[in-house]
């Protein structure tokens, strides 16, 4: 599985939304990525990549793309 | 090596000062131990004079179930209100998940709560709790507690 696939599995497991959902996927865009929602998408990276995120960080991940630049500072190609 | 911090015996009046339940929606009478950000057990006793005994039921007073959920969740947040920087903070439900009532408690019944966090980060934890009645299970759940004045520093800003 590429990091692609394990990426947008975390938003399509935690928000329970389709592959087809995740694009132009923003914090608050639909119901289930809220604040309670913010903290378990977090937790599913952390645990998929076997990272800790920077709160800063966590902060910045407003969107689906910009998790993935996020994720580049911690070594991680999606 | 890591250092546990145990609280011990902490009437109504401390358990207060970790967070803001109040009569009358304050269910926990004296907390016995508190392992900061592990566990913690207390109890509640419920006398006849308790408000809602008249209406659930004038003829078989017992204890609601929602309050038997609100009382081993208050047994719960002593796990991580406990945390100094948590202490007095507000807090929300975000779940609780298999609820299971299995004995009635019924006026002059002590229950005796036992709590654990299994997990606290960023404003969140998870945990279970287990209540009983002369050392029988009574009631459980588990549950997703939030500290939401934590978990807002935490989330985007638009």
């Amino acid at each position: 599985m590429s990091n692609l696939d394990k990426y947008t599995k975390v938003f399509t497991e935690v928000f329970e939304i389709s592959k087809e959902q995740t694009s132009n996927l923003k914090y608050q865009s639909i119901p289930t990525w809220d604040s309670i929602g913010h903290m378990g998408l977090i937790a599913g990276l952390e645990s998929e990549f076997k990272i800790t995120l920077e709160p800063d960080d966590i902060v910045d991940l407003s969107s689906f793309e910009k998790g993935k630049e996020i994720l580049q500072k911690y070594k991680i190609e999606i | 090596m890591t250092i546990e911090l145990i609280l011990k015996n902490l009437d109504a009046i401390e358990i207060q000062k970790y967070q803001q339940n109040r009569y009358p929606c304050f269910f926990v009478d004296f907390i016995e131990e508190v392992i900061v950000g592990k566990s913690a057990k207390g109890f509640k006793n419920f006398t006849f004079n308790e408000w809602y005994f008249p209406a659930h039921f004038a003829d078989e007073p017992n204890v609601p179930g929602f309050i038997q959920i609100e009382t081993l969740t208050q047994v719960f947040l002593m796990t991580f209100l406990t945390f100094p920087e948590n202490k007095g903070k507000k807090t929300g439900f975000v779940s609780v998940n298999n609820a299971k009532f299995k004995k009635k408690i019924i006026p002059g019944n002590r229950l005796d709560i036992e709590a654990t966090l299994d997990s606290y980060n960023r404003g969140l934890a998870k945990g279970r709790v287990s209540g009983f009645l002369n050392g029988e299970l009574a009631c459980q759940i588990e549950l997703i507690v939030a500290v939401p004045d934590i978990m807002t520093q935490f989330t985007p800003k638009i």
